[in-house]
């Protein structure tokens, strides 16, 4: 920050138009002209009846796009939270666990991953569950579903919908990035802490939840939120299997109609718009923390 | 179980190595209910180690610790058990920064004592009003100064109402104007009559509150006497040296 001149106790410096002016041109400029940019897309594409059309093909793709990202988030959450814990276990079988799949799944390329999901691991496990012999009892007296509804339940028909096929392989992938970031945040609280917590008698898990978790999730806050903006990105890689998002969406219109510049087009200023204003987000968490952390 | 002629504090044979340091050799001492024990020596001696033995905070190779009749093992039930009756106060304070500070009295009432919130509560406020700072019941800590956190830490470990309290350097961390307040707080304590364990070398402290005083010197115990036999006769060369250097700042 530049050295201000003025008494601090000036009212004057609550309005210096010329500091407040300086500020956005230095350090907002990029937004505002991402917006001018926005606009003229924006005053593009409603004045084109191609652009029209094109839009109107991939618009349906933004929810299956936004469903898949939480979806997977809030796994990856879960299992990131619940595997940083096994990484810093003093259990060697949780530990050694823990770490295999942390290193397995960022050591595959996430392509990779989904493809094995969607055509080795699900029909795997529906031929494993098919071929349970009394399956059909059970799932008539245990569960109660009627005899005729059998044979069209999801197994049966081997119908699991790509999007839950390819969301567990996003939930897993992001959940081995998310136990890293989960892991140096519970590192980054002093030992202190569970030392004074388990001097009052919690117990190892108390300790953890009521103590140490609170305070390490405030801490990688931004960093998970980043984690959701590359997954959201990442979504993208969907495609590959049919999945109907935004990317499939377009690529499906664009080779039939021979129209790849609108559609391009029309997809990165969707991209683009989703993951800037989480960035912004981003930011404004972080500044928050920051300005908390000050007034500690 | 416990008979009354019996030390609260039991240590036998008590040994603990780090790597190629011993921090403890072979220490032997019992506690009395009531008693107020200040440990001193110098840095590395082993007093923070001996500390955090009795409450498990680290684990004995050889030799063995009662507290209270129950000796310590390696069962969890047993590690909790120990660690309720017992309470630390840290040189670092401690304190949870995510807490309000009546919240960091509250939070082991609840969960480990089982507490209602509002008998957490009440419980909390008086001893906040005992530590001297009602009034921060709402703050966070990190805006408190060292000595109002030291005291909010005291009031917490005093919630789960434990027979022992132990201190290790309370007040190193503190501002010389602060050192007061934790000590008046502390020999308050002392004259309640709950068992103390205190490394400290505030001498003012020492002489005014403890019954006695014990000097640690590379693990070892190596005396074990009153504030008035401190400084009248001490008997290890050790000892007179290390006096000499705290008593000369
Ligand atoms: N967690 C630990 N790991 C390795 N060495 C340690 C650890 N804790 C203490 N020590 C060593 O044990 C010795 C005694 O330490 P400590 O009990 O903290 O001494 P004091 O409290 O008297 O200063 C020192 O040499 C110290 O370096
Ligand atoms: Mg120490």
């Amino acid at each position: 920050m530049s050295i201000s001149s003025q008494d601090p106790s000036s009212p004057r410096q609550f309005i210096d138009v010329r500091k407040f002016t300086t500020q956005i041109v230095r350090h907002r400029s990029w937004f505002v002209s991402f917006i001018v940019l926005d606009i003229l897309v924006v005053m593009a594409i409603t004045s084109d009846p191609i652009l029209i059309e094109t839009w109107n093909y991939i618009v349906p793709g933004i929810a299956v796009t936004i469903q898949i990202a939480i979806v997977s988030f809030i796994l990856a959450t879960i299992v990131g939270l619940v595997t940083a814990l096994g990484r810093i276990s003093s259990n060697s079988l949780i530990y050694n666990s823990s770490t295999l799949y942390v290193e397995l799944f960022r050591g595959l390329p996430l392509l990779v991953i989904i493809l094995i999901f969607s055509f080795v691991i699900t029909p795997a496990l529906i031929d494993f569950v098919t071929t349970i012999p009394f399956l059909d009892d059970l799932l008539q007296h245990l569960v109660g579903i009627p005899e005729d509804r059998i044979a069209t339940t999801l197994l049966r028909t081997r119908d699991i919908e790509e999007t839950t096929r390819i969301i567990f392989a996003f939930a897993l992938t992001y959940g081995a990035f998310m136990s890293e970031v989960f892991r140096a945040g519970i590192e980054s609280i002093g030992r202190g802490q569970m030392e004074a917590a388990r001097s009052l008698g919690m117990t190892y898990t108390q300790a953890m939840r009521y103590v140490i978790l609170p305070q390490a999730v405030r801490n990688v806050l931004p960093a998970m939120a980043n984690n959701f903006v590359l997954l959201l990105k990442d979504t993208s890689l969907a495609s590959v299997v049919a999945v109907p998002e935004i990317s499939h969406l377009t690529r499906q219109y664009s080779s039939n109609r021979f129209r790849y510049p609108q559609g391009l087009l029309i997809l990165s200023f969707i991209y683009a718009n989703l993951t800037i204003i989480m960035s912004m987000g981003v930011y404004w968490l972080e500044s928050r923390l920051k300005t908390d952390k000050r007034e500690d | 179980m416990t008979e009354p002629k019996q030390p609260i504090i039991q240590i036998r044979n008590a040994s603990k190595r780090f790597r190629n340091v011993l921090a403890l050799n072979n220490v032997n001492l019992d506690i009395h209910a009531g008693q107020v024990v200040v440990i001193i020596g110098p840095s590395g001696s082993g007093k923070s180690t001996l500390l955090r033995c009795i409450n498990r905070l680290e684990v004995l190779d050889e030799g063995d610790i009662w507290v209270d009749g129950m000796q310590l093992d390696h069962s969890a039930t047993n590690i909790n058990r120990i660690r309720e009756e017992v309470g630390m106060v840290f040189q670092q304070f401690n304190l949870f920064p995510n807490l309000t500070v009546l919240q960091n009295v509250m939070l082991a009432q609840q969960i480990v004592r089982k507490r209602s919130k509002d008998a957490a509560e009440r419980t909390a406020r008086g001893l906040l009003e005992k530590v001297g700072i009602p009034e921060k019941a709402d703050v966070f800590p990190p805006k408190l100064s060292g000595g109002q956190q030291q005291r909010v830490a005291i009031a917490r470990a005093l919630a789960m109402n434990p027979k022992i309290m132990l201190f290790d350097e309370p007040t190193s961390a503190l501002d010389p104007e602060m050192i007061k307040e934790v000590l008046d707080v502390m020999l308050d304590l002392a004259k309640e009559g709950i068992t103390m364990v205190v490394v400290t070398h505030e001498m003012g402290f020492a002489r005014a509150a403890a019954n006695r005083i014990i000097f640690m010197d590379q693990g070892e115990k190596l005396e074990d006497t009153t504030p008035e036999g401190l400084f009248e006769s001490p008997e290890s060369q050790r000892l007179q040296q290390f006096l000499s250097k705290i008593l000369s700042h």
